[in-house]
């Protein structure tokens, strides 16, 4: 289990911010002051939320300690809507900042953002529900079955596969996937998909979305 | 002390010792006079009888009488001092004559010589002439001033320096009268414009130092001014904000109350709690918020240029942030908000708390004017390598066309912000075109394809 320290002085706002935490799974522990650290032995976490606006250690000061000595990713939490002091805690480096107030599932997002190991290498195998594209050997598979696709099909599913879970303008798709020769257009593009998604069946999960485009579930 | 007698002050601690100092080169002239004019005296004299007057009886002769008939009514009363005769070799006959020094020898080469010399105790002037023969008792003549008696002042006398002394003063303190005059008015004008508070200037002129001060003062007056000014400024902005922030935020603030104490009734009866309510009291809180942020952007964007940052913004981590700030609230309106980002980061040089909450308002306004089941779609994409382009669309009802007309004119400030009526877009809109007036972005709003609204902020990128 992942622990994460959390200071902050509010007693309400700190007890509610470690039952969200909980109730997401983490282990939590929570200082309710700035306790200096010792730069050579930082804390046993994976991640900080800090309060920049704590009473007796300023928050930057605490940040500026923590820093000296390790990478922990810190979440900074700050009331003020002031510039300088966001720009000053990323200065000192500070990996992200929320402004209060927040949403609980904003909270855990972020913290979940931070703590996911950034995968540099993009995979070759992509994997989501019944689908598997493997894009060294172009092959897709739904529940074990090998699909055939056309160039331009492939090239759709495999943009949608790179970026799983996130949408993808229809723009970027027209521009970047379509012919150009052969007067790629976004209704052509709707044309590519719908074919796409007879031949993936219920096993790929390509979805419109609103305003965007299109989207590639990693899960129904 | 002021102005005039320091300078009188001044002028007596230079001009008296001056004039002192000619009084008694003057004094010393005289007695250099005096002593030649003596010493031609003393010769003619001793040719003209004195000589063998003295060399009959040298033990005795002071040169007095002179030789000649007694004048008329006696003799004067004799007094210390006269002549005494000495030979070249300073010795005097006359028991009574002081006793001579080498000093005097002087004398007997330059013909004459005059020094303080001291007789029946007391300080006095004489002078040694040397007579036109050598030889005998009577060859140097030592004429003694009889001893002042009275007391010796060290000053030069009163008449020397007390005239010369007293037209200087007044010169000064007649010359110096203008000045004055010029100063003391523009002190006058300088307090009466103090307690102006710096409004009226001075009217002091002129091409002197006292002008030069006057000018100098005018300047200073008109920087305390502007400060003072920019200070009311501020104030009147803080208070606006304070004022503001309290209005609006306190109408929410009841709804909520008013919700939550609904909220509280039923649970205590038993009864299910609406999701209405519950909904409502949601979106309310996030308004209350909302409103916040903005009224502390407008009081920033009203402080001006100097409070306004300048530094690199990752606009894709922006617009993450801005839409998960309302992704909370989106989900329990039910409506679907999604946002595209671009794979390469999109760097634009601004205030990241500003250009954030214009953000934001964009992102707001879409949800909050939306219905159930309605979508709401953030797209940052690079239009080319010069600028990025914004687009928040969304499905939701739209607005009245008279109300998007009026949305779409610059400078607008609807009331509807304070009114709470669903065109109460107002606010939020303003600072984001604020906003993007201020960094030179451009903020585009028209009618969305299905009818809702779709607004678009571009800009030019820098990269870093």
């Amino acid at each position: 289990m992942e622990r994460i320290l959390l200071i902050e002085d509010d007693e309400k706002l700190g007890s509610q911010i470690v039952g969200h935490l909980r109730a997401a799974g983490f282990d939590t522990i929570w200082w309710t002051e700035g306790e200096s650290f010792d730069p050579e032995r930082p804390p046993p976490v994976s991640l900080v939320i800090l309060d920049l606006m704590l009473p007796g250690a300023y928050g930057l000061d605490i940040l500026k300690a923590l820093r000296t000595g390790s990478e922990l990713p810190v979440l900074i939490l700050s009331a003020r809507n002031d510039t300088q002091d966001k720009v000053r805690a990323l200065k000192l480096g500070a990996d992200d900042y929320m402004t209060k107030p927040f949403w609980p599932e904003e909270l855990i997002e972020r913290v979940r953002a931070r703590l996911r190991r950034p995968t540099m290498q993009p995979a070759d195998l992509i994997e989501a529900g019944g689908l598997r594209v493997d894009l060294a050997r172009r092959e897709v598979e739904v529940d074990g079955r090998a699909v055939e696709l056309t160039r331009v099909e492939f090239e759709l599913l495999a943009a949608l596969a790179r970026r799983i879970d996130a949408p993808v303008t229809r723009r970027w798709l027209v521009e970047n996937v379509l012919d150009p020769d052969r007067e790629g257009n976004e209704r052509t593009l709707d044309v590519h998909v719908s074919r796409l998604r007879k031949k993936l069946g219920q096993g790929g999960l390509i979805e419109t979305v609103w305003g965007i485009g299109y989207r590639l579930r990693e899960r129904a | 002390m002021t102005l005039r007698w320091r300078l009188a002050a001044t002028t007596a601690a230079i001009a008296l010792p001056v004039i002192a100092a000619l009084a008694y080169v003057a004094i010393d002239t005289q007695k250099r006079a005096l002593e030649e004019g003596m010493a031609r005296f003393m010769v003619i004299h001793m040719q003209q009888g004195g000589r063998a007057a003295c060399e009959a009886s040298p033990e005795s002769w002071r040169g007095w009488p002179p030789p000649g008939p007694a004048p008329p009514g006696g003799l004067p009363p004799r007094v210390p001092g006269g002549l005494y005769a000495y030979d070249r070799q300073l010795r005097s006959q006359n028991p009574d004559a002081p006793r001579l020094g080498d000093e005097w020898r002087e004398a007997i080469d330059s013909g004459s010589a005059s020094r303080r010399i001291s007789l029946d105790g007391r300080e006095t002037m004489g002078v040694l002439v040397r007579m036109p023969w050598s030889e005998g008792p009577c060859a140097l003549l030592l004429a003694v001033r009889p001893p002042f008696v009275g007391p010796v002042s060290p000053f030069p006398p009163v008449q020397a320096w007390l005239l010369p002394g007293a037209v200087v003063l007044i010169t000064v303190l007649l010359a110096v009268g203008p000045v004055v005059r010029r100063i003391r008015r523009l002190a006058r004008e300088v307090q009466s414009s103090a307690r102006a508070g710096y409004r009226t200037g001075v009217t002091v002129g002129g091409r002197d130092e006292v002008g030069e001060l006057a000018r100098a003062f005018d300047g200073a007056a008109v920087e305390i001014r502007t400060q003072m000014d920019r200070q009311e400024q501020r104030e009147r902005t803080l208070r606006d904000f304070l004022e503001n922030t309290t209005h609006d935020v306190m109408i929410p603030l009841t709804v909520l109350t008013g919700h939550l104490a609904d909220m509280q009734d039923r649970a205590l009866k038993g009864e299910p709690i609406a999701p209405d309510a519950v909904r409502s009291a949601v979106s309310e809180a996030h308004y209350m918020a909302a409103l916040i942020h903005n009224l502390a952007a407008a009081a920033k964007l009203e402080a001006g240029a100097p409070a306004i940052g300048r530094e690199p913004i990752q606009l894709g981590d922006l617009v993450d942030r801005a839409v998960a700030r309302h992704r909370g609230l989106a989900a329990r309106t039910s409506v679907a908000l999604e946002r595209a980002l671009p794979d390469q980061p999109c760097w634009v040089r601004g205030d990241v708390t500003l250009v954030e909450q214009a953000v934001s308002n964009l992102v707001y306004n879409a949800i909050r004017f939306n219905r159930a089941g309605g979508h709401v779609a953030v797209v940052l994409e690079l239009a080319g390598e010069a600028g990025f382009s914004l687009r928040v669309s969304d499905d939701g009802p739209g607005i009245p066309e008279a109300e998007l007309a009026r949305l779409v004119e610059r400078g607008y400030r609807g009331d509807g912000a304070r009114s709470r009526a669903p065109s109460g877009a107002g606010l939020g809109l303003h600072i984001a075109r604020q906003v993007a007036d201020v960094h030179g972005f451009r903020l585009r709003i028209a009618r969305s394809e299905p009818g809702g609204l779709e607004v678009v902020l571009s800009g030019p990128v820098s990269p870093v």
